[in-house]
C-alpha cells in the first residue's frame, strides 16, 4: 500500500567542490580562545577576532599557536559585514576606521555573556561580604586578594545557587569551581544552599561529588533562607524540616548567585551571521538533529562552555577536511527564468543558503539542505528539489489518488521523510490495518508540502489530505513544520471560503516511532471523513 | 512595488460562473513579488475554481507573464487567446486594464485588488508608502510621504491635532509631521520644514501620462 504512492528517489549526481579551509574565531565568550587553540591543533588557520582591546589569560598552547602563525589575533576588532556560504565565507572586519576583508571556510562565534547577580531574588544588598559570583572569582583570579583569605581563622563562605528560580548547570558549575578553589585554600570552608543542583552537564556531577568529598556542606532549605546583613556582618538562617529548629550561619561572605543574560553582543552575533537563537535568546537554537554546537547555518558554530571547544574543532575538522567537499549537484535548483528575485526564498530559507546574483536567486549546493522550504514558497515556482521536483510530486499525487480504492474515503498523506514516512513503514511491518483508501507521498521536509499540491490532490478527487510533520522544536530543517502546518491552515480557511469542509485536510505532527499513533490518527480522519 | 491582495473567491466565482473555457493570467512582477499573483497563486486559484465547478463545467488553463504591462509581454497570449471565452487577471489594475486592451472583446476579470505602492516589511508584509501624487515632496520632508502617511495628506504640516507624536485620529498612527520634525532635526535641517509647498492640484483629474524626457522624440515619432 506504502510503496505504490512513493517516490522513488532517483539517485543524485555528486560534484566535488574546493572549500576554503580557514576559520574566523568571533568573540572572546568563555570558549572563543579554547576553540581556535583547538582548531588550529587540527592544522587549520584561525583568525581570532574580538571586540576588547586585550584577550583574557591564554593558556600556553594558545600562544605557541600565535607564534607559529597558525592564530592571527585581531583585537579592537568587530564583524562588520557578512555574506556567503559553508566553505566560502566572506568577512569585513572592522578595526577602527580600517576595513579588512578576509574569506573563510567555517565561522565559530564565541559571543561574551553578561551576568546579572540575583540578589534581589534574596533581599539582600551586595556588599563587601555579600558578593556576586564573579567578585567571587575576581578574588580567586588575584593572588594578593587570595592571599588574605588566609589571615586568622581564614574564612567561611556560603554559597546560594538556583534557591529562588531554577538556573542551569553552568551556574553550578561556576559555584562549584569557585568552592574547589577555596578548599585549595588553607582555612578555607564553603557551604551550599542549593535548589536543585544541577549537574546535566559534561563533568558538573564529578565537581560536585569532588567538592563533597572535600568537606562541602550541602543545605536544600524549603523556602528562602532569611539574611540578616550590615556592613561587617551577615547571618543566614533556615529551617530545617526534620529537627524543626532554626539553623543559622554567620560567613564571612556569602556569595550571591548569577543570572546569564545573552546580552547585546550575542544578538549582534545572530544577526550578523544570520543564525537562530533559542527561547531564551541564547545561541545557537537547539535542535535534536544538529550537535549542540552547530547552528541552523552549515559551516557556523557557536561556542558557548568550555566543553564545547573540543565538539567545535571535532565539527570544523569533519566539515573542512582535506578541503574537498563531495555534494549533490541539484539539491535545490533555481530556474532564473521564472525568478523574479522577490527574496522570499532568501527570507524563507532555515539555513541561510540562499543569495542572489545577476538577477537571480541562487541556492549553494553546498548549504542547502534540500528541506524545499524555498520551493514551496516560492510565488513563481521557480525553484526546484533535486528528488522531489513538483513534476514528480505532481505525477505520484495523480497517480496515487487514482489508484487508491474507492469504497472508503480516498486519504491522501504527505509524509516528511524523517518521522511520519517512518512511522507509516513501521505501521505497515507491524501488518496494522489502515484504510483501503490510503496513499501516501514521501517529502524530505513538510515544508515541501506547499499549497499547490495538496490543492492539486483535492482536485484529483482525494476526500481528505494529511500533512504529517516531525513535532515542533524537532524539525531538521527547523522551521519546515511549521510553514506546513501555516498552509495547511491557510488552506482549510479557503475551503471554508469556498463552502465547503475545512477539515478535509489536516495537520499532524508524528515522530518516527510513532507508527501506532500513526495508524490512529489515519484511522480516525478516515472515520471523520466517511460521517 | 505595487501591492495587491487576492479578491475573496466568491467574487471571483460569481465573475467567471458562466463562461466555459477561461484562462487565468498571472503577472511575474510586482504581484508576484508580493504573493499575490504570481504562477503559485495562478495554480492555485485555479485549484479552487476546479473544486468549486468540478473538473468538466469549467476549463481552466493558467498562464503567467513577465508583466502584464507591457504590450511586448501581452503578445505572448495571441496565440491561445482564441481558445478562451473569458480571462481572469491577477496583475494589478494597470495590467488587467492593458490586458483588456490588447483583447477588447474578451471580458476580463480582476481576480485581486490592487491596494498601493509599498515596500516589502518581510514575507507576505507590506507597508503603503506613496500615493503617486504626481509632485514629490520627499525632498523637504526628510524622505517621509506626508501625503501617505498623514490623515490629512497636508503637504505643509503639522495641523493643530498632532498630539505628542500621535496624529489625531488615532494614538497609534504617528504623525507624520511630528516624525518629519524629528528626521529634520536630526540631520541639521529643520529650516527646510518651514518651506512652503504649493498644494497638489487634484481637481479634474485625469489619468496622467509620462514621457521620460530622453524619450520625447521617440514617442512623437510613434505618433
Ligand atoms: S522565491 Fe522564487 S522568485 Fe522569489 S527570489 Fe526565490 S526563486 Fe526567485
Ligand atoms: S531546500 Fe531548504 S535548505 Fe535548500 S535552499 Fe531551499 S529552503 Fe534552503
Ligand atoms: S502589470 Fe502591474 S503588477 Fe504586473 S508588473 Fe505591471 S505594474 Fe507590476
Ligand atoms: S510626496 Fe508622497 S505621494 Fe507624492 S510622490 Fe512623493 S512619496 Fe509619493
Amino acid at each position: 500500500m506504502i510503496s505504490e504512492g512513493k517516490i522513488a528517489e532517483k539517485s543524485m549526481d555528486m560534484i566535488e567542490i574546493n572549500i576554503n579551509k580557514d576559520v574566523l574565531v568571533v568573540g572572546a565568550g568563555f570558549a572563543g580562545l579554547d576553540s581556535a587553540a583547538k582548531i588550529a591543533a587540527q592544522g587549520y588557520k584561525v583568525v581570532f577576532a574580538c571586540k576588547d582591546a586585550e584577550l583574557p589569560d591564554s593558556g600556553d598552547e594558545f600562544k605557541k599557536f600565535v607564534e607559529s602563525g597558525m592564530v592571527e589575533i585581531m583585537t579592537n576588532t568587530s564583524l562588520d559585514d557578512f555574506s556567503g556560504v559553508t566553505g566560502d565565507f566572506r568577512a569585513t572586519l572592522a578595526k577602527g576606521n580600517e576595513r579588512i576583508k578576509k574569506n573563510f571556510g567555517a565561522v565559530v562565534a564565541a559571543p561574551k555573556y553578561s551576568f546579572e547577580p540575583l540578589n534581589a531574588d534574596y533581599g539582600v544588598s551586595l556588599n563587601g561580604k555579600v558578593i556576586s559570583q564573579t567578585r567571587m572569582e575576581e578574588i580567586l583570579a588575584d593572588p594578593e586578594e587570595k592571599e588574605k583569605l588566609k589571615a586568622g581563622d581564614g574564612a567561611v563562605f556560603a554559597f546560594f545557587n538556583g534557591l529562588a528560580r531554577e538556573l542551569d548547570p553552568c551556574s553550578t558549575e561556576r559555584a562549584l569551581r569557585s568552592i574547589l578553589a577555596l578548599q585549595d585554600i588553607e582555612n578555607c570552608t564553603a557551604y551550599m544552599y542549593a535548589g536543585n543542583v544541577k549537574v546535566a552537564s559534561r563533568g558538573v556531577e564529578r565537581l560536585f561529588t569532588e567538592a563533597r568529598n572535600k568537606g562541602l556542606v550541602c543545605f536544600k532549605p524549603q523556602e528562602i533562607p532569611v539574611v540578616e546583613q550590615n556592613d561587617d556582618y551577615v547571618k543566614i538562617i533556615i529551617q530545617d524540616p526534620v529537627i524543626r529548629k532554626d539553623i543559622e550561619l554567620d560567613p564571612d561572605y556569602l556569595v550571591i548567585d548569577e543570572l546569564m543574560n545573552p546580552g547585546q553582543e550575542n544578538i549582534e552575533t545572530a544577526v550578523n551571521l544570520r543564525i537562530d537563537a533559542d527561547l531564551d535568546g541564547f545561541l545557537p537554537s537547539n535542535n535534536v538533529h544538529r550537535f549542540p554546537v552547530n547552528s541552523n547555518r552549515d559551516g557556523i558554530f557557536v561556542a558557548y562552555s568550555p566543553n564545547d571547544a573540543a565538539n567545535v574543532a571535532l565539527r570544523v575538522k569533519e566539515l573542512l577536511g582535506d578541503g574537498i567537499k563531495k555534494v549533490p549537484m541539484d539539491r535545490g535548483v533555481v530556474d532564473e527564468k521564472r525568478c523574479t528575485i522577490c527574496l522570499t526564498c532568501y527570507r524563507c530559507c532555515p539555513h541561510g543558503a540562499i543569495f542572489w546574483d545577476n538577477g537571480a536567486a541562487v541556492i549553494s549546493t553546498v548549504a542547502c539542505q534540500g528541506c524545499g522550504i524555498c520551493a514551496s514558497e516560492c510565488p513563481m515556482d521557480a525553484i526546484q528539489i533535486g528528488t522531489f521536483s513538483d513534476d514528480d510530486l505532481n505525477e505520484n499525487i495523480d497517480k496515487a489518488v487514482v489508484s487508491a480504492e474507492n469504497d472508503s474515503p480516498k486519504i491522501l498523506a504527505f509524509c516528511c521523510k524523517n518521522s511520519a514516512f517512518e512511522a507509516a513503514g513501521a505501521a505497515e511491518k507491524f501488518g496494522i490495518a489502515m484504510p483501503a483508501g490510503f496513499k501516501m507521498i514521501k517529502v524530505p521536509c513538510a515544508g515541501k508540502v506547499d499549497v499547490e499540491l495538496v490543492m492539486r490532490a483535492l482536485v484529483d478527487g482525494a476526500d481528505g489530505v494529511m500533512v504529517a510533520a516531525c513535532h515542533e522544536g524537532n524539525c531538521k530543517a527547523e522551521k519546515g513544520n511549521i510553514y506546513a502546518k501555516w498552509r495547511v491552515n491557510e488552506i482549510s480557511r479557503r475551503l471554508e471560503a469556498m463552502g465547503m469542509d475545512k477539515n478535509k485536510v489536516i495537520f499532524t505532527n508524528i515522530a518516527s516511532n510513532m507508527a501506532h499513533e500513526f495508524a490512529d490518527k489515519v484511522n480516525d480522519f478516515a472515520l471523520k471523513l466517511k460521517s | 512595488m505595487i501591492v495587491a491582495e487576492r479578491k475573496p473567491f466568491d467574487e471571483i466565482k460569481g465573475m467567471v460562473a458562466g463562461y466555459k473555457k477561461v484562462l487565468t493570467i498571472g503577472c511575474g512582477t510586482c504581484v508576484a513579488v508580493c504573493l499575490a499573483g504570481g504562477s503559485k497563486e495562478v495554480e492555485t486559484l485555479n485549484a479552487e475554481l476546479k473544486l468549486n465547478f468540478g473538473r468538466d463545467k469549467i476549463e481552466f488553463g493558467s498562464k503567467t507573464l513577465e508583466r502584464q504591462c507591457d504590450m511586448e509581454f501581452l503578445e505572448e497570449l495571441d496565440e491561445i487567446a482564441g481558445d478562451y471565452d473569458a480571462f481572469v487577471s491577477m496583475a494589478c489594475g494597470a495590467g488587467i486594464q492593458f490586458l483588456a486592451e490588447r483583447f477588447p472583446d474578451k471580458p476580463v476579470f480582476p481576480a485581486v485588488d490592487t491596494s498601493f505602492i509599498g515596500v516589502n516589511l518581510d514575507v507576505g508584509w507590506y507597508e503603503e508608502k506613496c500615493r503617486a501624487c504626481g509632485s514629490c515632496v520627499l525632498g523637504l520632508t526628510g524622505g517621509i510621504c506626508p501625503v501617505t502617511m498623514c490623515a490629512k495628506s497636508l503637504f505643509n504640516g503639522p495641523c493643530g491635532g498632532t498630539n505628542n507624536g500621535s496624529c489625531e485620529i488615532n494614538k497609534d498612527q504617528p504623525c507624520a509631521w511630528f516624525k518629519i520634525y524629528e528626521r529634520l532635526a536630526a540631520q541639521g535641517r529643520l529650516d527646510q520644514i518651514k518651506e512652503i509647498s504649493p498644494p497638489n492640484d487634484w481637481r479634474n483629474q485625469i489619468p496622467r501620462k509620462i514621457i521620460q524626457p530622453g524619450y520625447e522624440e521617440r514617442v512623437k515619432a510613434l505618433g
